[in-house]
């Protein structure tokens, strides 16, 4: 259980541009299943997501990772959390321009010092789940958009981490990668994955793999389905 | 073991992160190397020649005896000799006979010498420096060296020898003849020498030794060991000036470059810093990997430079340094300093330039992976 209780994020603080991107957010997300963040642009979607993958702290609140408490924990250990527990499928992707698709799904764990044949024998297993085995020595300039993002997710996997985040996932995908995209999203939770996303795109959220739904607007949560 | 093969996995992407941007490194490895080559070209040249000023100092006699005629140095009488030898402390006096010649052929100026003892050359013979026969042109071994006074006068000696020693800035344009050929060849009359040279026994009595001379031989000029040492080292000084000079402007040039550096990073640098720590490197994993970077950087790129010193100081006579050595052009035209390195210089310079550039790596890079990575969210 990720446990968020009376979380605020308040963007430049004190100056003139100030912007509560969040406020007073108190929400239980479930390990087991797949969990949407909607609501409209400027909702604080994706800052709800970067609190809850330890991308940065609430200014005010508490969060807590299986009744750990991770909001007031130094950079380091929110570093090695974000190394071991959460994946990450940014909306950009994100993936290091130059590097081969397989250097880049390497990357994450370059510190944690294993074998390079094992953690590239990992890293060919996920890119063969994922079709993209035969590209895995190309550069990442090269792939599709539906490959790029397939890449990254493969990135996020490659640590095994238990919680898979993906920032609006689907926003550039057509039909049918919308599709296989949610068929990856179901394989994961079969695995037992925790998986979080931000969406507004109405076929993600009347996909049967979800089972809950976050509506926010204006930094709030309005309503919590499933 | 873990800590090892975390930091290949770092090393391995830093190889990669530093292909992928191959210009833009290249040209980084070159401005590094340049400013290396010439701090270290002028470096090593201007040791080499206090190298050179030191052994020109060596052979220095204690005291030299001048005659002064209506205050321009003339011929030296041999009757100094034994009233110099009649002074409490000195020894070893005798007289020296030496001049410079003008070569018509070559255009230079040689140093001709009767040797103090040691390598006489036997009458009719010679024995030169190294750029001797290369002003002359005379490529063959054994080729006579004809040399004239006046039109129609041609003296021939034989190449007994050719002179070469660590130091050759001194001796290059050194020809040594024997006494007899000397006197015959400048017209120099028996009894009387170009000047006369001693040793002295106890150095602190050398100014009371001079006050006793001046009284006894008030035509005569005394030059100490130090005078020399200070014309010498004048000398040398103004070239290695010239040589400060150049090495601080190189310093400057790296000061502004390794500046630049440490004003920041690049955008699609500090993203990529933000999605390497998004991903879960620790601030310490990047700044280890941007010193990779660094490291491989200005270590390969100072090697390339102090390489490239050596070989335009040492093999190629630093041709870049001409105008410093103008006065030698004609007799030195591929004029060879002695190898000489000071250890303690080169180390010098390497904490001087890498250690600055790391420091001007890793600052912005610190700042930068110190910031809560969520703007790679975005
Ligand atoms: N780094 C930031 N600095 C200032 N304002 C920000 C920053 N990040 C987000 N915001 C603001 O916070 C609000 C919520 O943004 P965001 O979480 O990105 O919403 P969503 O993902 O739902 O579109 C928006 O008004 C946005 O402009
Ligand atoms: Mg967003």
């Amino acid at each position: 259980m990720i446990s968020l209780s009376d979380v605020s994020k308040t963007y430049n603080e004190g100056r003139p541009n100030e912007v509560a991107a969040l406020r007073s957010v108190t929400l239980d997300i479930a390990r087991e299943g797949v969990t949407v963040f909607m609501g409209p642009s400027g909702s604080g979607k994706t800052t709800l997501l970067s609190l809850v993958g330890c991308m940065a702290r609430p200014t005010t609140g508490r969060i807590t990772l299986d009744g750990e408490p991770v909001s007031g924990l130094p950079e380091r250990f929110l570093t090695e959390l974000r190394r071991v527990k959460f994946g990450f499928v940014f909306q950009r992707f994100n993936l290091i321009r130059g590097l081969s698709v397989l250097d880049n799904v390497m990357l994450p764990a370059a510190p944690l010092g294993e074998e390079p044949k094992t953690v590239q024998a990992r890293a060919m297993m996920r890119l063969e789940a994922l079709g993209l085995a035969e590209k895995a020595l190309m550069p990442v300039e090269v792939l599709s958009g539906g490959e790029t993002q397939r890449a990254a997710i493969a990135r996020a996997l490659v640590n095994d981490a238990p919680v898979l985040i993906a920032d609006e996932p689907t926003a550039n995908l057509d039909t049918a990668l919308t599709h296989r995209f949610l068929d990856i999203v179901a394989g994961l939770r079969d695995e037992g994955k925790t998986v979080i996303l931000t969406s507004h795109d109405p076929r993600i959220i009347a996909a049967s793999a979800v089972t809950a739904v976050v509506e926010m607007r204006d930094g709030k949560v309005v309503e919590v389905r499933g | 073991m873990k800590a090892l093969r975390r930091q290949r996995a770092l090393a391995d992407y830093t190889l990669a992160a530093l292909a992928r941007r191959k210009v833009k490194n290249l040209a980084l490895v070159g401005v590094f190397s340049l400013v290396v080559f010439l701090l270290a070209s002028a470096m090593f040249f201007a040791s080499a020649l206090r190298h050179e000023a030191s052994a020109a100092l060596e052979g220095v006699p204690d005291l030299i005896v001048q005659h002064l005629s209506l205050g321009r140095q003339g011929m030296i009488s041999e009757d100094r000799i034994a009233e110099l030898e009649s002074i409490r402390g000195v020894s070893k006096v005798r007289g020296r006979l030496w001049g410079y010649y003008y070569d018509r052929v070559s255009g230079a100026n040689y140093t001709v010498m009767v040797p103090d003892g040691g390598q006489m050359p036997a009458p009719g013979q010679v024995i030169v420096g190294e750029g001797i026969p290369r002003a002359r042109g005379l490529d063959w071994e054994g080729a006579p060296l004809f040399l004239s006074r006046k039109q129609g006068d041609l003296n021939r000696f034989d190449i007994a020898q050719i002179y070469s020693s660590d130091s050759a800035l001194l001796t290059a344009d050194l020809l040594l003849m024997n006494e007899a050929d000397f006197r015959a060849f400048f017209s120099v009359p028996e009894g009387v020498y170009t000047d006369i040279a001693a040793r002295v026994r106890n150095a602190n009595e050398l100014a009371t030794i001079i006050d006793k001379a001046t009284s006894l031989m008030p035509d005569e000029r005394f030059v100490s060991r130090d005078d020399i040492a200070r014309t010498y080292m004048k000398l040398f000084d103004w070239r290695e000036g010239l040589m400060v000079a150049l090495g601080a402007m190189a310093m400057l040039a790296f000061a502004i470059f390794a500046a630049d550096k440490a004003s920041g990073l690049s955008a699609e640098e500090a993203r990529e810093i933000g999605i390497l720590k998004a991903i879960g490197w620790d601030t310490r994993d990047v700044i280890a990997m941007k010193l990779w970077e660094g490291g491989l950087v200005s270590v390969g790129a100072f090697l390339l430079g102090a390489v490239a010193a050596y070989a335009h100081v040492f093999w190629f006579g630093a041709p870049l340094f001409a105008p410093v050595l103008k006065g030698w052009a004609v007799i030195y035209p591929d004029f060879a300093l002695a190898p000489v390195i000071d250890g303690s210089q080169l180390v010098t310079l390497f904490l001087l330039t890498v250690l600055p550039y790391a420091a001007a790596t890793v600052v912005p890079v610190w700042r930068a992976a110190s910031a809560d990575p969520d703007a790679v969210m975005r």
